[in-house]
């Protein structure tokens, strides 16, 4: 038998199927890369301002956050745009093929729409080969078209090579996640089980490039984003990273269609074990079922918060030797109360970050009810005596306890790696990140409210999501105009401890979080179900 | 007083009407069969009667109270199984029944007579859901609901995916149901199934109730043809 036979069938169904959300992706990507590379230039016009930003670039929380730092000595705005933005393109990148990649093959396995195509005269590999032929066109589409893009506003330091250098790396970073996800979906024998193992995997990949890039040491070469990040677009352009990055992703694909010709259709290597015969009594209640359906959520999370907290402690640290080792940085420093101001920076930075990561548990907390509803499970729950308040009520709940789980368990952590330094004060770093949960319940308001109010677009709570995050980034490195700040429920947090507390705006966003819960709630009450 | 009394039902989604004035009643200790064929609106008006779906216009009772006001007091006096039964892939079916039996707060006996379905059924409640058959699944939801000691039964297709074998297990229980007083509605297309079950039918077309009466009624109307042949009349619209 022919194992690829079908194969261009296959792939035009696919692109067929994805001609919309992958559209989406190319002009969204695309676009947003070489539109924020447009804004650089203004931003960065004298030498003056370019060697300004690349101080700040050089701080140890930067380079946690987004790669090594290079050309110093020779730095072009290019450069800059390179250091500043790529790891965010890279990481976008790294999401959709890990969505496109687990649709197209656990997911459609699970739905048992494979089955159909198996039944067809199709090879054995068409449906994984056509999945990664057309992730692969999606990631080079996205990558030539920015190269195009990039070439044509030609900001300063602009060349050929270094145009090819960062769009591809954002393609090749994104494109190791596909082969990781598809050797993923062949271990794992649910969907969900897939795009938690492949976050999880992302997460522990960016915290070694983290830790790898501080400390200056090869460990980031480990991980494909650090790997993808050493090209150092605009200045070494190496590419053969690039082909290295992509020859090791072909590696992946390979062992996974190997082990998908070998399995059987619908299960997984790693087996499912016999279960409970009986509920536990801790199941037998809305509350019960809202928790079971969570709780793994829950305990992967706190997990991260702990590891997120500890890795960014232990660079504490070091930032008093960088103080020690940059005379220009201690004059910036001086005057105030010397290193303690650049930890507090530091710090601020450290529980803005954390308090994105806290939100996601958060939104997916509030938003469970809604994939069970999609799902139609929530039909058979309803029909007992089950009120939709009560149930919705358990899954609030679980969100709240998420939100503080999340910023005390990562205080902690941080507390823990950085105690040796003596630097840190536990109570200013409870303070400093406990001050976040107010904007985290406005997300859980948000997200309850669009529930209730408008489920078909429920995914808009991601906008408001990347609009937070968009200004978080901005707006520690430019003057962002005050009401584009105010209106991110993130940003109206007072940036413990470097500014003041101020509980007026804390207020005011415990205020709109329950008045926006209440409402979703009562609309959620009211609607039709799916 | 019927246990299910539903007067002009009107049920919109945006400008498509799904269901257009039905009438619809149960009486106490009988079992109402409802057919159509499909889409023709029988899930939309079980799920107004479980207040998933709210009515556009009309009245829904049970037991004499609105069902949608009232649903989750309703709810304790009656059991469900859904058409499509969906259900969570990593809870094992045990898990499952014992989750959707606190939440109906059931009677003391309901341990026994999970036990009793259980075996009858022949389903082994440790397997996680996701590794059940559309079959087993089914049987879940039946288990789950006949181990209740509910007084009023919501059968969407039951029996569409059990082997015959299960499909005669699942009759006798519907026989026995109705000699204990329970009252039933049972949609169903499978004919035999409601020959030999139903007090009552009633049959929907395009949001419309086309056909209503008891047993007798229906065979009257049939006027000597089968009822399959009848059936096979009103499905198409072609009015005898």
């Amino acid at each position: 038998m022919k194992p690829l036979a079908g194969f261009w069938l296959y792939t035009r169904f696919i692109l067929e199927r994805e001609r919309i959300i992958s559209a989406i992706w190319i002009v969204a990507m695309a676009a947003s890369a070489v539109g924020f590379a447009a804004m650089y230039p203004s931003l960065f016009s004298t030498s003056t301002e370019l060697s300004g930003m690349a101080q700040t670039m050089n701080t140890p929380a930067m380079v946690a956050l987004m790669g090594p730092v290079y050309g110093l000595d020779s730095l072009t705005t290019a450069m800059v745009m390179a250091q500043t933005c790529l790891i965010w393109f890279a990481i976008a990148s790294a999401i959709m093929n890990i969505f496109f990649v687990n649709r197209y093959t656990r997911a459609d396995e699970e739905l048992g729409r494979l089955e159909m195509f198996r039944a067809l005269p199709m090879g054995r590999l068409a449906n994984i080969a056509a999945t990664l032929f057309c992730v692969l066109l999606l990631n080079v589409l996205i990558a030539s078209l920015t190269m195009a893009g990039l070439l044509a506003i030609n900001i300063g330091g602009t060349s050929i090579h270094g145009a090819f250098a960062y769009s591809f790396a954002i393609g090749a970073i994104g494109f190791s996640f596909a082969g990781i996800t598809l050797l993923l979906a062949q271990l794992v024998s649910s969907s969900r089980g897939v795009l938690g193992a492949a976050f999880a995997l992302f997460g522990l990949f960016y915290i070694i490039r983290a830790w790898g890039d501080m400390q200056g040491n090869d460990a980031s070469y480990l991980s494909p984003i650090g790997l993808g990040l050493k090209v150092s677009a605009f200045y070494d352009n190496n590419l053969w990273l690039l082909a290295v990055l992509f020859g090791i992703a072909i590696l992946i694909t390979i062992v996974a269609g190997v082990v998908y010709v070998k399995r059987d259709l619908g299960a997984g290597v790693i087996p499912a074990k016999p279960g409970r015969k009986h509920a536990s009594p801790l199941l037998k209640s809305p509350f019960g079922l809202a928790w079971r359906l969570t709780r793994g959520a829950v305990a992967a999370w706190a997990i991260a918060a702990v590891v997120a907290g500890a890795v960014y402690g232990s660079i504490v640290g070091e930032l008093q030797s960088f103080l020690s080792n940059n005379a220009m940085m201690q004059q910036m420093v001086q005057g105030s109360d010397g290193g303690n101001s650049l930890v507090n920076d530091y710090i601020t930075m450290l529980f803005s970050i954390m308090a994105l990561l806290a939100a996601v548990p958060v939104i997916n907390a509030a938003m469970k009810i809604h994939s069970e509803e999609k799902h139609g499970r929530i039909e058979q729950v309803y029909a007992t005596a089950t009120s939709r308040i009560g149930l919705y009520a358990g899954f609030i709940v679980i969100a709240l306890l998420q939100s503080v789980l999340f910023m005390v368990l990562s205080t902690l952590g941080m507390y823990a790696s950085g105690y040796s330094t003596g630097l840190l004060v536990l109570t200013d770093l409870f303070k400093a990140s406990l001050v976040y949960l107010p904007a985290l319940w406005v997300m859980l308001g948000v997200s309850v409210a669009l529930v209730g109010l408008l489920p078909r677009l429920s995914v808009a709570i991601w906008v408001v999501y990347a609009y937070s995050f968009v200004i978080i980034y901005f707006g520690r490195m430019f003057k962002l105009p005050d009401w584009a700040t105010n209106i991110s429920p993130f940003g109206s947090v007072p940036q413990l401890p470097v500014a003041d507390f101020n509980a007026v705006p804390l207020a005011v966003l415990a205020a709109i979080a329950v008045a926006l819960t209440l409402v979703g709630l009562a609309a959620y009450r009211l609607r039709d179900l799916r | 007083m019927p246990v299910i009394e539903i007067k002009q039902l009107v049920k919109k989604f945006g400008k498509f009407t799904a269901l257009d004035g039905v009438d619809f009643e149960l009486d106490e200790g009988q079992v109402h069969a409802y057919l159509g064929p499909n889409g023709a609106g029988k899930t939309t008006t079980i799920r107004v009667l479980l207040g998933i779906l709210r009515a556009t216009s009309g009245s829904v009772s049970m037991f004499g109270k609105d069902a949608w006001k009232h649903s989750v007091e309703l709810h304790k006096r009656l059991a469900y199984v859904p058409g499509e039964v969906n259900l969570w892939g990593n809870l094992t079916g045990g898990e499952v029944i014992d989750l959707m039996l606190s939440l109906r707060k059931p009677d003391k006996h309901h341990k026994e007579r999970r036990e009793l379905f259980l075996k009858r059924f022949e389903l082994d409640p440790s397997k996680k859901c996701h590794t059940y058959s559309k079959g087993n699944r089914q049987k879940v939801a039946l288990v789950a609901a006949l181990a209740s000691d509910a007084e009023l039964f919501v059968f969407d297709e039951p029996s569409s995916g059990l082997d015959p074998l299960m499909e005669k297990v699942f009759q006798d229980i519907v026989l026995e149901l109705k000699k204990d007083g329970k009252s039933v509605l049972l949609s169903s297309h499978i004919l035999s199934e409601v020959e030999k079950l139903a007090d009552k039918i009633s049959i929907i077309r395009n949001g419309k109730i086309i056909q209503s009466g008891t047993m007798d009624e229906i065979s009257k109307v049939a006027a000597g043809r089968s009822l399959e042949e009848l059936f096979l009349s009103e499905y198409n619209g072609k009015e005898q």
